[in-house]
C-alpha cells in the first residue's frame, strides 16, 4: 500500500509558497521545511501496558534565510492562513532582532555564500505491506501479550519480557523558490528484551526489528522469543572478561557499531569545517585494510533513513566513503558543503523542525567479503565471537573508540567453547581496529532500531551493519 | 485551546483527563571558534493528552489510559478523531486501577532567574562573553560551542480540578576545547546545563576544559592496572549513582526489576567505605530539573532517600506509589549527596589513577555493571604523575560499594550536589 502524504502538510502548501515568496523579497534564500509525523508507540511487560503517541510525533515548520552573512533559522508550530503576514513580519523580527543584538555586540559573523538551487520538484511515497491503519490497536497490543506470555513459560528466571512496537508515519515538505519537494513514508520497529535474575545477578538480553516498513514488521517478531531468553539465560553464567587485546570475529550488530562510531561519524563533514575531524586529513589515504570498504547514504540501503530528500532539501545519494582501504570522502549537509566547496550529498538531518540540520549519517555499512564464519573461527586461537550492542560512542578528532557489549563468546583453539563474558567494552585506536581485519565474510546484515545522537544530543534514526569481520581488539 | 481541549474532553465517555501543556521560546547560537556561524530562533506550543478509562473484569479494577500529541494547527475534528482513538485504546490498556490527583488551581509559579531581567535575545552578547573569556584564541583553544536559551511554560491540569503551572530557563552549552601538544592535537567535549545566568560557572569549566585538553596532548597511554585505586572526578561519579537513583525508583521495585527495599543496607554489610546519603531537591539552584511539580501535578518536597547506607523511601510517580500502597513524593531528579570522609588530598596519599574525562561513561541500571573509555587520566605510580589516555575501566558496582570513599570536596553538575570525588578499586584494561 503507499502511503499518503498528509493531508495537512497538502492544504498548507499554497500558504507556505506565499510565506517563501513574501520572506524572498527581503532575503536572498528562504525555505521551509514543514513536518508532519504521527506515530504509535505499544509496549507490553508482565506488570502493565503501554500505548501511545511516539516521542517521534511532531507538526510543525522551520525556516531558513541568507541574512546577508550566513544564515538564520525559525521553528514554529501555529499557522493561521488568515494571517500569513502576521507571520512573515513575525519570522524577519525574530531574524532581525537576533541579528540586530549581534551586531551590537560587535560578535564576529562565519560568512557564507548564498545557496543557488536548481529548479526541482519531485515526490517520493514508500510502499509498505500492511499500512498501520489496517491493524487495530488491539490487535497489536494482543500479539505482543501473545509473545510476552509465551517468553515467560520459559522460565522461572525471568523477572520480565518486555515487548515493543512503534510504527511511524512521516510526511515532509520544502519548499523554496525553486525546490518543491514532499515525501511520505513509513518505519516501523520492534524490541524485545529478556530480563532475568538469579539471586542477585541481573542480567538482559533483546533483539530488534526495523525497516521502512508498516505492521509487517510484527511477523519478524514471532519467532525470536525463545532465543532471546536462552540468551538472557546464559548471560547470568557469563564471567567478567580477562582485559587485554584479542582477536575478535565481530558480529554485524557490532561491525555496524565500529562502521558507525568509528568512521561514520568521522567524516560527518561539518565536522571538516570546524577541524573536529582527523579523516579530512586522510583523504585518499589509507585508513583501513583492503578488505574494508564502506558505504553510507539515503540510497545505499533500503531502512528507517533511507528517503528522497533530506532536511534542507537535497536528494539522498549512495557515498563510497571506504573503498577498499582507502577514505574516499564524507557525508555533508548543504552548509558544510558550501564551505567546503564540495557538492552536498544529501545527509542533513534535524531530530525534529525544532532543532538545527548537521551532517548525519542515514544507512552506514561495511561492504560482504568472502569468507565464511566457520573459517573465521576457525582462524583463532584465542578470541571472542562479539555480539550485542548496548551503546557507543565516536571521537572523530582523535580516532578512539568505545563499543559497550552485551556478551564475547570465548573461541579457544578454533572452537566456540560455550564460555561467555560480559559485559565487553571494546576500545582501541580506530586505524588499528580497521587495519587488522583480516577476514570478512559474504552477507550484510543491517540494523535500524537505534537512534543516533551528535555528541550527547541531537537524536536521529539512523541504520548501521556489516558481515562479520575478523581483527584485533582491546577488551575490558 | 485549552478551552477546546476540555470541551471535547468533558462531553466523550471517559473516567477522567490529563493534559500537558508546554510552551518553548528559544534563542540558539551554533558558534566555530569566535564566530558565530548560525542563529536560530524558536516558539512553539505543544499539548500531550491523556484518557482514562475505568473498567472491571473478574473482580479486579483497572485504569486503561492513552496518550496523545495535540499540536496547535489540529483542527476541532482531527483533535476528536485523536481523543476517540485515544479513548478506544485506553478501553483494553490492562493497568491495574490508581486514581488520578485531587487539586484544584494553584497560583502561577515563575522560578526566579537572573534571566528574567530582560528580553532571550539580550542575553546572547553575555553568554558569548562568558564563552569566550578563558579562550586562547592563538592555540585555537575553543574549537565550536553551542548554546540553547530556553524560556519554558508548563502547564498540568487535569479533570479532578487540578490545574497548577509554572515558568522556568533551561540554559544548554555544548562546547569543544582543543589543543596541539607535541605529539598531536587533540579535544574534549563538555555538555553543559544550569538555570540561570551564572558566568563564572561558564569561564571556569571552560578553563578547565582548556587545560585538561593540553594535558591529554601529552598524555601517554593508560597501563593495564588490577584491583588499583582509581579516582573517578566530575561527571562519572553523577553517573555512579544512577544505580542507586534508578533502584530506588518505586515503579523498578514495582515491576521487580530493583530488588531494593525499605530499610535495606543497600550498600551490604560490613562496609568499609563510607556510607550513602542521598537527597532528593526539587529545589536546587541552578539545575534545569527543579521544578514545583512534577508530571503528575504533584507538589514536590526535598526528601531523603538514602541515609547512612539504608534505603528509607522509594520515590517516584502516583501511580507506582500507588501500586506500592505508599505516599508519593513524586519524580524529583536533583540528587544531593552528603560528603564522604576523605579530601582529595588523602585520596592521593598512595599510587593513583584520577579518572577525569570519559568518552561516555556509562552504569547499567539494572545490573550495576559500568565502564567507559578513558579520554584523560592521571596516573601516579608512587614515585611520577603522568597523563594518560585511551584504555578503559570496567566493574560492578556489587563489587566496589563495599569500600568506596566519597570526598570531602563536593561540587554540582546541573542536577547533582555532592562529593567531586569517588575512590574505588577496579581494573584497567590498558597497555
Amino acid at each position: 500500500m503507499k502511503v499518503k502524504m498528509s493531508k495537512f502538510l497538502t492544504d498548507q502548501k499554497s500558504h507556505l509558497k506565499k510565506i517563501v515568496d513574501d520572506l524572498s523579497k527581503e532575503f536572498k534564500y528562504v525555505s521551509i521545511l514543514a513536518v508532519d509525523t504521527k506515530g504509535k508507540a505499544y509496549g507490553v511487560t508482565r506488570t502493565g501496558y503501554n500505548l501511545g503517541d511516539s516521542m517521534w510525533t511532531e507538526r510543525g515548520f522551520v525556516v531558513r534565510a541568507y541574512n546577508g552573512i550566513n544564515y538564520s533559522e525559525y521553528s514554529f508550530n501555529q499557522i493561521d492562513p488568515n494571517n500569513l503576514d502576521e507571520l512573515v513580519s513575525k519570522i524577519k523580527n525574530e531574524f532581525e532582532s537576533s541579528t540586530a543584538v549581534l551586531k551590537a555586540a560587535k560578535l564576529n559573523q562565519n560568512g557564507y555564500p548564498v545557496i543557488e538551487e536548481t529548479a526541482l520538484k519531485d515526490a517520493f511515497y514508500s510502499d509498505v505491506d500492511i499500512h498501520p491503519s489496517e491493524v487495530t490497536s488491539k490487535e497489536k497490543i494482543n500479539r505482543l501479550t501473545g509473545l510476552m506470555e509465551e517468553a515467560l513459560s520459559y522460565s522461572d528466571k525471568l523477572v520480565d519480557f518486555r515487548c515493543n512496537y512503534e510504527e511511524v508515519v512521516i510526511s515532509k515538505m520544502f519548499i523554496s523558490t525553486k525546490k518543491e519537494l514532499e515525501q511520505a513514508y513509513i518505519w516501523s520497529q520492534g524490541f524485545l528484551l529478556a530480563i532475568v535474575r538469579d539471586e542477585d545477578k541481573s542480567k538482559f538480553y533483546y533483539d530488534s526489528f526495523a525497516g521502512l516498513k508498516g505492521v509487517e514488521l510484527m511477523d519478524e517478531l514471532k519467532s525470536v522469543t525463545k532465543d532471546i531468553v536462552d540468551g538472557a539465560l546464559k548471560l547470568l553464567d557469563a564471567e567478567r572478561i580477562e582485559p587485554g587485546e584479542y582477536d575478535i570475529i565481530c558480529a554485524p550488530d557490532v561491525s555496524g557499531l565500529i562502521a558507525h562510531e568509528a568512521f561514520g561519524h568521522g567524516v560527518e563533514m561539518d565536522m571538516f569545517v570546524k577541524n573536529r575531524a582527523r579523516a579530512y586529513e586522510y583523504l585518499q589515504k589509507p585508513v583501513g585494510s583492503n578488505l574494508v570498504s564502506m558505504h553510507d547514504g539515503a540510497k545505499a540501503a533500503y531502512n528507517v533513513s533511507s528517503y528522497l530528500f533530506d532536511d534542507e532539501g537535497t536528494l539522498g545519494s549512495d557515498t563510497k566513503v571506504i573503498n577498499e582501504g582507502i577514505l574516499q570522502t564524507g557525508i555533508s549537509d548543504v552548509l558544510s558543503a558550501l564551505k567546503l566547496g564540495t557538492t552536498p550529498t544529501g545527509n542533513g538531518k534535524r531530530e525534529s523542525y525544532e532543532r538545527k540540520a548537521y551532517s548525519r549519517m542515514t544507512s552506514t555499512f561495511f561492504t560482504g567479503g568472502q569468507d565464511k564464519l566457520e573459517d573465521m573461527i576457525a582462524s583463532i586461537d584465542k578470541g571472542y565471537l562479539l555480539e550485542g550492542v548496548m551503546s557507543g560512542m565516536e571521537d572523530p578528532k582523535n580516532w578512539g573508540i568505545q563499543c559497550m557489549l552485551i556478551q564475547g563468546k570465548e573461541i579457544i583453539d578454533g572452537k566456540l567453547t560455550g564460555k561467555i563474558v560480559s559485559p565487553v567494552i571494546m576500545t582501541g585506536y580506530v586505524p588499528d581496529v580497521l587495519n587488522s581485519i583480516d577476514m570478512v565474510s559474504e552477507d550484510v546484515k543491517i540494523y535500524g532500531s537505534g537512534t543516533c545522537g551528535k555528541g550527547h544530543k541531537e537524536w536521529v534514526k539512523t541504520a548501521d551493519g556489516g558481515p562479520f569481520i575478523k581483527a584485533k581488539g582491546r577488551l575490558g | 485551546m485549552i478551552t477546546l481541549l476540555k470541551e471535547i474532553l468533558n462531553n466523550m465517555t471517559i473516567d477522567g483527563w490529563h493534559i500537558d501543556e508546554r510552551k518553548i521560546h528559544a534563542k540558539e547560537l551554533f558558534y566555530i571558534r569566535q564566530d558565530i556561524d548560525m542563529s536560530r530562533s524558536k516558539d512553539v506550543h505543544n499539548f500531550e493528552v491523556t484518557l482514562y478509562k475505568d473498567f472491571e473484569e473478574e473482580g479486579t479494577k483497572y485504569k486503561g489510559s492513552s496518550v496523545t500529541k495535540i499540536a496547535p494547527t489540529m483542527s476541532k475534528e482531527e483533535i476528536t478523531e485523536a481523543f476517540d482513538d485515544a479513548a478506544y485504546a485506553a478501553t483494553f490498556v490492562k493497568n491495574p486501577f490508581y486514581p488520578l490527583l485531587d487539586g484544584q488551581k494553584e497560583d502561577h509559579i515563575q522560578m526566579t532567574s537572573a534571566l528574567d531581567e530582560k528580553a532571550l535575545e539580550a542575553w546572547l552578547p553575555d553568554f558569548t562573553e562568558a564563552l569566550f573569556k578563558s579562550d586562547i584564541p592563538s592555540a585555537n583553544a575553543l574549537n565550536s560551542a553551542e548554546l540553547f536559551l530556553n524560556k519554558n511554560f508548563i502547564h498540568i491540569l487535569n479533570s479532578k480540578g487540578l490545574d497548577v503551572s509554572y515558568e522556568n530557563y533551561s540554559i544548554n552549552l555544548e562546547f569543544i576545547t582543543n589543543w596541539s601538544g607535541e605529539k598531536e592535537e587533540v579535544e574534549l567535549y563538555k555538555d553543559m546545563n544550569f538555570s540561570d545566568y551564572a558566568p563564572e560557572l561558564i569561564v571556569e569549566e571552560v578553563a578547565s576544559m582548556i587545560a585538561f585538553c593540553k594535558e591529554r596532548a601529552e598524555a601517554t597511554p593508560t597501563p593495564a592496572l588490577n584491583d588499583f585505586n582509581v579516582l573517578l572526578t566530575g561527571e562519572p561519579v553523577k553517573t555512579f549513582f544512577n544505580y542507586h537513583i534508578a533502584q530506588s525508583n518505586v515503579r523498578s521495585v514495582y515491576e521487580q526489576i530493583s530488588t531494593f527495599k525499605i530499610d535495606d543496607k543497600i550498600q551490604g554489610d560490613d562496609i568499609v567505605g563510607d556510607k550513602l546519603n542521598i537527597t532528593l531537591d526539587p529545589t536546587l539552584k541552578n539545575s534545569t530539573f527543579s521544578k514545583p511539580y512534577d508530571l503528575d501535578g504533584l507538589k514536590l518536597i526535598k526528601t531523603k532517600i538514602i541515609e547512612d547506607g539504608i534505603l528509607k523511601h522509594y520515590w517516584g510517580n502516583s501511580r507506582f506509589s500507588h501500586y506500592m500502597s505508599i505516599e508519593p513524593i513524586g519524580n524529583i531528579r536533583n540528587l544531593v549527596v552528603d560528603p564522604g570522609s576523605k579530601s582529595i588530598e588523602e585520596m592521593k596519599a598512595q599510587p593513583y589513577l584520577e579518572l577525569v574525562e570519559f568518552s561516555d561513561f556509562q552504569m547499567d541500571q539494572l545490573t550495576g555493571d559500568f565502564a567507559g573509555e578513558i579520554r584523560l587520566g592521571r596516573y601516579f605510580d608512587g614515585t611520577t604523575l603522568k597523563p594518560v589516555t585511551s584504555g578503559s575501566l570496567s566493574g560492578n558496582i556489587k563489587d566496589v560499594q563495599k569500600e568506596f570513599y566519597l570526598s570531602k570536596e563536593t561540587h554540582q553538575e546541573n542536577n547533582y550536589l555532592g562529593p567531586k570525588t569517588l575512590q574505588l578499586k577496579v581494573n584497567i584494561a590498558g597497555n
